[in-house]
């Protein structure tokens, strides 16, 4: 039967592109730990050339009308927080708006909106350079975790107090794998050679994993904890009333409803 | 150039049937006007033209729409698109971009025309609309009727061939509305466009359509020429209203024709009454206000008083200083200089219950006060708020509207439901000043009707003051006492509602205009009026 398009869904060509890239980009974080030499700017061209690659393929003719203005909306929304937060200590007012979305909307259509949020509110923050390639991968992530939560546990809908539960879960765990993948792309080359927690090239796994984690704790655990808290908070907050809206306009969108056509003389008899 | 042949309609999750068995043809060059009550299926028809339902909505379409020798069953909206033109009823919902010449191009950037024939049509269309002096300005700097002719010049540039237009007019004011109607009416004699448009407010429209499609409350559809439809429409213009009322063999559309057929009503001498009132006590008592924006003076020297009882009309420009006023005496503000205060207490020291029960506001879009998920979650919460007996508020929207569904949504009622709740949720703790902001737009004439019943009977039964703005001279003329015409930010005229509107004929009514120089407002008083004439000139 004929229907009027649905949410946005990542074609399989798309997936594979995803796939692809996601692991160009997952490799331009670990590096440190498993390569000898200094790999950092072969990956900042290598996650940007794989950002373009990725934008401009899951974009192409598969994106319906209502998927791209939802998108264009949520990105909106998401760009007008982010400079109220300023990203100063962790307190970044964004990261409860696109999970909340992404789990309405669904995890393809939640990678698209990390993606696009994540870019376009970097132009308003003066947010661009090298890191934002990372940035754009770690968010689209995060949507992506976000929207592939089960929907349904034990034949029951998760839905009220269980669903809050399990997106302040979500949020927490994105508040500090944002933090860390972030740090990890900056981690090899902020602090020069000398230090206690310099990354060492070369040097053997264990020794590179405990100097990160302590680099980690002592330099951006400040802005992980306000972070988690603040995308709990707000989860806590807004998640009721927010996630009402979003499924009433999902609702109104008519994704996926029949369309039929009859010829009249059928319709009359 | 439009062809619907036995056309009916069901939406998904409806059982019910939006047409049956609609069949018309609407020819090149042709003006056609949809009338019908809210809900009544409008915009499905009109969305039904370019193929949006129903390819972006789901539904089962029976019988073939065809546009231009296209079937819309087999072309998608896309496909019709350098056909259809088609313009909303807000047009900041659907703008794009920021200035008024790329709007003008976006549309044309996506059907991927060449840069010389994008460059030759936005100068076309800007003359065309009288755009000229606004192209390099941003959009949201324009006034509402500039901005409708932006929505119709970014339609019209790409040539299609039918222009679709649901109630392009009702958020504008009548001089904004006026300035978008005469550009429709010149494109379609002059470039033999052909226009589709709806609109509630019907004496705007009546003089310009050469047909109209009336759409009555059970789906059944009738198309025929004005003067056919309007004899027994029950939605009509207010001289319709008068010529049936005075059974005319014909009905007019325009004021000289009504007044041309009624030359032997106004033979002789009106009775000139003034009806009488006891003036309450003062509700409300402005001294010497002013207030300042900035550079711009929005209130100057402003003394008025406005009494228990007595429901006052405050009229004048976009920018007069309406708004500012009532925003001084609901004390959203405080203002420049001078005193305020409504029963003896200023408005800014006002708070919770008391307020509740002393001002009542209502603002131009009454959505704005909607913030519950269904009906029986806001009336549930105006019970709290106002420490009445749960289910009060909902009783007294039961009398108002006695279908609502109390589990719909608030957004999802039609807006004369919506207006009915809201004015359940402020008068249900009885405010002593009810103040409404424009409480028309976008309102039918039944929603108008049950407005007019309510402010009335909470003025007159229960004494209280009310203050509307607004730029409607028929609502104004049904319901006011008393007339306040601002202007610049000064008190330009006020008086009874008779000797105000009267005295300018921008702003007489209808029926008044018909009726001059008799001092008729409404049908009813002409209706009246008439009948002690031509008493008194019997027995003479």
């Amino acid at each position: 039967m004929k229907t009027t398009p649905g949410i946005y869904r990542l074609s399989l060509q798309s997936k594979i592109v995803l796939t692809f890239t996601s692991v160009i980009a997952l490799a331009g974080f670990v590096w440190p730990f498993f390569y000898v030499g200094n790999l950092h700017w072969i990956f900042v061209v290598a996650i940007g050339a794989s950002a373009f690659l990725l934008i401009s393929e899951v974009g192409i003719g598969s994106i319906d009308a209502k998927s791209i203005a939802l998108l264009g909306v949520m990105s909106a929304f998401i760009t007008l927080l982010r400079p109220l937060g300023a990203g100063a200590a962790g307190l970044e007012p964004i990261w409860f708006a696109l999970i909340i979305a992404a789990r309405v909307f669904g995890p393809s259509w939640g990678f698209l909106l990390g993606v696009t949020s994540m870019t376009t509110s970097a132009l308003l923050t003066g947010g661009v350079g090298p890191w934002l390639a990372y940035q754009v991968f770690a968010a689209g992530w995060i949507g992506l975790l976000a929207g592939a939560l089960p929907q349904k546990f034990a034949e029951k809908l998760i839905r009220g107090a269980e669903e809050k539960l399990l997106l302040i879960v979500v949020g927490i765990f994105a508040s500090f794998a944002f933090g860390i993948l972030m740090d990890l792309q900056f981690w090899p080359w902020v602090l020069g050679s000398n230090t206690q927690l310099s990354y060492i090239p070369g040097g053997a796994l264990s020794e590179n994993l405990s100097r990160f984690i302590t680099f980690h704790f002592a330099s951006s655990m400040a802005w992980d904890i306000p972070r988690a808290i603040l995308t709990s908070v707000l989860i806590v907050l807004t998640a009721t009333p927010f996630l009402r809206a979003l499924r009433r306009t999902y609702f109104k969108a008519a994704f996926l409803t029949p369309i039929e056509f009859k010829s009249a003389v059928a319709a009359k008899n | 150039m439009i062809t619907f042949n036995s056309v009916s309609l069901i939406y998904p999750h409806s059982l019910h049937t939006v047409f049956e068995d609609l069949s018309f043809t609407i020819d090149e060059g042709e003006m056609v006007l949809v009338i019908g009550a809210t809900g009544s299926g409008k915009s499905s028809l009109l969305r039904l033209i370019n193929g949006l339902v129903p390819h972006h909505t789901g539904g089962i379409l029976a019988g073939d729409i065809s546009v231009d020798g296209i079937s819309t069953s087999l072309t998608k909206p896309g496909g019709l698109a350098h056909l259809i033109g088609i313009v909303g009823q807000n047009p900041a919902h659907g703008f794009v971009t920021d200035t008024v010449e790329e709007e003008l191009v976006f549309g044309m950037e996506a059907l991927n025309f060449a840069p010389d024939v994008m460059r030759k049509r936005v100068e076309e269309i800007l003359d065309l609309l009288s755009l000229v002096h606004l192209r390099s300005r941003s959009i949201s700097t324009l006034s509402g009727g500039e901005q409708q002719r932006v929505a119709i010049g970014s339609a019209l540039v790409m040539h299609p061939k039918v222009l679709v237009l649901d109630e392009p007019t009702s958020a504008l004011d009548p001089i904004a509305a006026e300035e978008v109607l005469s550009i429709l009416h010149r494109l379609v004699h002059d470039l033999g466009l052909t226009v589709v448009i709806s609109e509630h407010k019907l004496e705007r429209v009546i003089g310009f359509a050469d047909r109209i499609i009336a759409i009555s409350a059970d789906g059944k559809t009738e198309i025929d020429i004005p003067e056919e439809i309007l004899k027994k429409s029950p939605i009509a213009p207010p001289i319709v209203h008068l010529a049936r009322a005075l059974n005319l063999d014909s009905v007019g559309t325009s004021v000289r024709e009504v007044r041309r057929m009624t030359t032997h009503l106004r033979d002789f001498t009106p009775l000139v009454s003034h009806p009488e009132r006891d003036s309450g006590e003062t509700v409300v008592a402005i001294n010497k206000l002013n207030h300042v924006y900035g550079e711009k003076v929005a209130l100057r020297e402003i003394s008025l008083e406005f009494k228990a009882g007595e429901i006052t009309a405050v009229m004048g420009r976009n920018g007069a200083g309406k708004s500012t006023l009532f925003k001084s005496i609901v004390g959203f503000h405080k203002s420049t200089s001078g005193q305020i205060k409504v029963l003896g207490i200023e408005p800014t020291e006002l708070h919770g219950r008391k307020r509740l029960s002393t001002i009542g506001y209502i603002p131009q879009e009454p959505s704005d006060l909607l913030i519950h998920p269904s009906v029986a979650k806001e009336c549930a919460a105006s019970d709290r708020d106002n420490g009445l007996e749960d289910g009060s508020t909902f009783a007294f929207l039961i009398r108002l509207t006695p279908t609502v569904n109390p589990e719909a949504h608030p957004r999802d009622l039609s807006e004369g439901q919506r207006l009915s709740l809201v004015l359940a949720l402020i008068l249900c703790s009885a405010p002593d000043v009810l103040i409404m902001d424009e409480p028309t737009r976008g309102l039918d004439y039944q929603a108008k009707s049950l407005l007019v019943d309510t402010l009335v009977s909470y003025a007159r039964n229960l004494g209280k003051c009310v203050l509307i703005a607004t730029h409607d001279v028929e609502l104004v003329a049904e319901v006011a006492d008393r007339v306040v015409f601002l202007a610049d930010g000064d008190v330009v005229a006020d008086g009874p509602t008779l000797d105000v509107l009267l005295s300018s004929p921008a702003f007489a009514p209808q029926v008044a205009k018909v009726m001059s120089p008799a001092p008729w407002l409404t049908v009813k008083d002409a209706l009246r009026g008439i009948a002690q004439a031509t008493g008194k000139d019997s027995k003479e």
